[in-house]
């Protein structure tokens, strides 16, 4: 199966399964989960159903395009589903059959896997889940994103694709799945790793992103003050990739860094806070934090 | 007599929580059932990793009855005086359920009352469980719980089906959106469609036809079974790992072991590296070939029955073999620096915030190593392997493997040391100084290792302390209580006389230069860490007041952990227990001696006090042989458990001690030791004090007053 197949098929489930196809941010972002679609949507009460492909970016993770499964972009496959319903874990196995992958050929797992995001005040509980030993995809329920509790529970399945691929279509890299007819992986994004590989060790200007990172703070803070959410959350999402891309180039020591993390926090939940105050739904006693 | 069955069908729980939530909801259930009057007489608890289950069997019909009375208001106010009933004598009548005519009027010592009989209970058992069950499921413990959905009530994973079932008669109840039936649902992908459960004695047997194995043994029997067969059948034996078994036993309903292979190239890889990648992260078992070294070969255990094995294999191998390939890829970049290019990396490593880098704390723990050897008197080979192995010590935190797989500190440390041609000895300690990292972990099997892991840890609790950051109640996120037990046992298991004060002292020299101030305080307060840490250990062998009697009259770790040895001994006579009574009399009279003077036998004036003289010079030497028999036959050992061998062939000389009673007894009960001459008086005194000193060595008897034998 081709890879775009691989996306038409997970679109085309999950829209039937009453999920919003949304396209991808245009902000880096480190996961699908601080897309606007998850983060801001996984506050409040309204329910919420998204679905579609998170191209996300994590500048430690290069590996010049070496490693089969590191990349400082990748491709993830996001779902939100709030309130999460019940019988997820069947719904999920359901896609995988979608995928031409049948559950009972395989040994499939759901183990353990607690999930924590310091720069989002967000953590949830839920499973890897694991096909013959190989993790395919996150599963987590969100207790808290913000520093606020979720109420109700969203529940966020993030596929690792590229090894789903890899698997479906045999290949030992990456970069050799097929993506389209006579078009790998490779050709789209090999040189892309590379120059980027590069520019976040080698080449990147620290003292820029130290700059950059303190202006899109002040901007964020400043539009948030406006109660311009959506503005405000985008440069959050640029001080968190300015931090990345500092952490990647190895200047920043421990305790430089937990400051940078808990900047990022900050912003994270006073993002949370004015997302639910413009909606009404600021209740104080949600947050002990507040 | 009825029978229940309770389950709380979940989705995947965590596999720590298997086992301990079982135990959680039996015990939860076997108390709420005995407060409602309709106790269990057997309870068998099931898990698996999608469900908790309780079969509670010999359940009364109803819950017993019981006639209480119940004491109301005062006569003088429950009736007007035209004799009608108060109000208070009408709401004690309503809230107790009975007509006010029933209540009966009688005469305490405290004066004229108004009692109503209450007859509680004879609640049928089918009308209280729903309920009961309902609030067990609410308050069963669990550390971390979540909620789901638009429920409210917190589980450790969504509650997918509950199954409530009294003999053949459902219950009833209703838990986060959930209502219970007379369902129950096999394997997840053997058996999918649920089924209805006959009887609560069918349970299990059902299930397993629908391949679950709710019985936790028999499982964990059949993951044992199935390694053993599958690697027998290729003529190798299993890698034995308790834990192992454990969560993979929890991390599947029925166990289908798959034999898989890894290239051979990757046996260049240290044996702990592999088992390791194939243990922590992928949950395979290592196998051994009949020579006892590591094959290229592993064990992992499917939660399902395929069609084709093969597709399941191949996986498992594919996985694992990228797993190794970035260990080999860690083991030859690594090896590309030596360990003290390595050792270089710690400056970049943080210990702790006000602590220094890693690389500051090491330069420390040599300084501190330095003053222990010295205060142990260890030779020069000992000195001499300590020297060599400071520099590297700890420098495989800086390699790659150690950032990728934690646990394998030290065992990095000792590979990479080999691999570059370093003594073995040198090797070795360098393992040995970050051992033991847990309870079950083992202590250095040298001596050098052991100076290093001791200068590491008292390093650590100086630093933390002096920080102000000790432990307090249960939380500990440092883990230095991890650090204190390590330190005692370390010291206990080389059998060093050495005193915890004068080691403590040693680390503090090392922070001299610090920015963090430390004083004498922080020693004080370190010092009584460690020996709470080596209380605790001790408990484990004897009573409280005799540990404490042996750490109060001991310096150093293993003089303690004797002394409880011996003291465990003595309070098996029967004899012992009149003597401390005497002791301690004995040591009162004694701090009335105003200032030391020797015993002179000239200035005896009643007839006990020779034979309590001579009996005297018995018990020390008794106390003495005592404590040269634990020196000898209990060198040393590590507290984790009891030493290897009982004390033995000590009746002779605790016969010696403790014939000191009749004459002590005679003394104090036929001598007044406050006599009016004051050489005789003192003379006196200096005796009972000569008593107190010998039997004190064998620890702060005053502690074992009250004792039980």
């Amino acid at each position: 199966m081709l890879f775009q197949d691989l996306l038409f098929r997970l679109d085309r489930y999950w829209a039937g399964h009453g999920c919003v196809i949304a396209p991808p941010a245009d902000t880096e972002v480190g996961a699908g989960t601080f897309y606007p679609t998850t983060f801001l949507r996984a506050l409040g009460s309204a329910p919420w159903r998204v679905a579609g492909l998170a191209p996300s970016r994590r500048p430690a993770d290069g590996r010049y395009g070496d490693n089969p499964y590191r990349f400082q972009f990748f491709y993830q496959y996001q779902v939100v589903l709030k309130p999460s319903p019940e019988g997820v874990q069947q719904l999920y196995l359901d896609s995988l059959y979608a995928l031409g992958i049948d559950p009972k050929a395989h040994d499939i797992r759901f183990v353990e896997d607690n999930w924590e995001s310091p720069t989002l005040g967000a953590w949830g509980l839920g499973w890897e889940v694991w096909m013959d030993g190989m993790e395919i995809t996150q599963f987590t329920y969100f207790q808290q994103v913000g520093g606020f509790d979720c109420r109700p529970v969203s529940v966020e399945l993030t596929y690792g694709l590229e090894r789903l691929a890899m698997y479906l279509q045999g290949v030992d890299h990456a970069f050799d799945v097929e993506y389209a007819p006579g078009v790998t992986m490779g050709d789209l994004r090999r040189d892309f790793e590379v120059q980027h590989s590069r520019y976040n060790f080698e080449d990147s200007d620290p003292e820029l992103q130290r700059t950059l990172f303190d202006a899109f703070e002040g901007e964020a803070n400043r539009l948030l003050q406006l109660d311009l959410v959506y503005p405000g959350y985008e440069f959050v999402l640029k001080c968190s990739h300015a931090f990345n891309l500092l952490d990647a180039r190895g200047v920043l020591s421990h305790t430089e860094r937990q400051g940078y993390v808990q900047r990022v926090r900050r912003l994270a939940e006073a993002t949370a806070r004015a997302y639910l105050e413009a909606r009404g739904e600021l209740a104080p006693a949600a947050n002990g934090e507040a | 007599m009825a029978d229940l069955l309770f389950e709380i069908g979940t989705e995947e729980l965590p596999s720590w929580y298997v086992q301990e939530g079982s135990a959680a909801l039996a015990r939860l259930l076997a108390e709420r059932l005995a407060a409602a009057e309709v106790p269990a007489a057997r309870l068998t608890a099931y898990a698996t990793p999608r469900r908790l289950a309780v079969l509670a069997e010999g359940l009364p019909a109803a819950s017993a009855v019981r006639e209480d009375e119940l004491r109301g208001p005062p006569a003088g106010v429950a009736f007007a005086e035209d004799g009608t009933p108060t109000r208070a004598a009408l709401a004690f009548a309503e809230k107790n359920g009975v007509g006010v005519e029933a209540l009966e009027r009688r005469d305490t010592e405290k004066g004229s009352y108004l009692y109503a009989r209450v007859r509680r209970g004879g609640e049928p058992t089918a009308a209280l469980l729903p309920g009961l069950l309902a609030q067990v499921v609410k308050d069963l413990p669990a550390p971390r719980k979540m909620r789901w959905g638009t429920q409210e009530t917190p589980f450790l994973r969504p509650i997918v089906w509950l199954l409530a079932l009294l003999d053949d008669q459902a219950l009833e109840l209703e838990v986060a959106g959930v209502r219970s039936g007379t369902t129950s649902r096999g394997h997840r992908f053997l058996a999918p469609e649920p089924f209805a459960v006959e009887s609560p004695a069918r349970y299990v047997a059902q299930l397993q036809d629908a391949w679950v194995l709710a019985d936790r043994a028999a499982r964990r029997e059949a993951v044992a079974e199935g390694l053993a067969r599958v690697t027998a059948d290729a003529g190798l034996e299993p890698y034995q790992d308790a834990e192992l078994l454990d969560e993979v036993t929890d991390l599947v309903e029925w166990p289908f072991p798959v034999l898989g292979a890894f290239d051979d190239s990757y046996l260049e890889l240290p044996e702990e590296v592999l088992a390791t990648v194939m243990i922590r992260h992928q949950r395979f078992f290592p196998t051994r070939a009949r020579d006892g070294r590591l094959a290229a070969r592993f064990v992992g255990v499917s939660n399902n029955r395929v069609a084709d094995e093969a597709v399941v294999r191949r996986g498992y191998e594919k996985v694992l073999d990228g797993r190794l390939y970035d260990a080999r890829f860690f083991w030859r970049s690594d090896r590309r620096k030596s360990l003290s290019q390595h050792a270089w990396g710690l400056s970049g490593i943080a210990f702790q915030k006000e602590l220094g880098s890693m690389a500051d704390k090491t330069e420390r723990v040599g300084v501190t190593a330095g003053l222990v050897l010295g205060a142990l008197g260890l030779g020069a080979d000992t000195a001499s392997v300590v020297e060599k192995a400071l520099p590297v010590f700890r420098a495989d935190l800086a390699t790659e493997m150690v950032y990728e797989f934690p646990e394998l500190e030290g065992v990095m440390g000792r590979a990479y040391a080999l691999a570059e041609g370093q003594p073995t000895e040198v090797a070795d300690a360098l393992l040995g100084g970050v051992r033991p990292r847990t309870y079950d972990d083992d202590v250095p099997a040298t001596a050098a290792g052991a100076v290093l892991s001791l200068a590491d840890r008292l390093d650590k609790l100086v630093g933390f302390f002096a920080l102000g950051k000790r432990p307090s109640g249960s939380a500990d996120p440092f883990g230095l209580r991890r650090d204190g037990l390590a330190v005692a046992r370390v010291l206990a298991s080389r059998g060093w006389k050495i005193p915890l004060d004068t080691l403590v002292g040693a680390a503090l020299v090392a922070y001299a230069d610090a920015a963090v101030p430390v004083d004498e305080q922080v020693q004080h307060e370190v010092v009584d860490f460690v020996w709470d840490r080596v209380a605790a250990l001790l408990q484990e062998r004897a009573s409280v007041p005799v540990v404490r009697a042996a750490i109060r009259g001991s310096r150093s770790v293993i003089g303690a952990a004797r002394r409880v040895e011996l003291l465990r001994a003595l309070t098996q006579r029967e004899e012992f227990a009149d003597l401390m009574a005497l002791f301690k009399r004995a040591a009162n009279l004694a701090t009335k001696a105003e200032e030391t003077a020797e015993v002179a036998p000239a200035l005896f004036r009643e007839a006990p006090e020779a034979p309590l003289h001579a009996a005297l010079a018995r018990a020390r030497d008794g106390v003495h042989d005592l404590l040269a028999a634990a020196e000898a036959q209990l060198p040393a050992w590590d507290l984790r458990a009891g030493p290897p061998q009982a004390l033995s062939g000590v009746g002779q000389a605790s016969s010696e001690v403790v014939s000191l009673k009749g004459p002590l007894d005679a003394f104090l009960d036929g001598v007044l030791v406050m006599a009016e001459e004051p050489a005789v008086r003192r003379n006196r005194l200096a005796l009972l004090n000569e008593v107190v000193t010998v039997l004190r060595l064998l620890g702060a008897l005053e502690e074992l007053e009250g004792i039980e034998q």
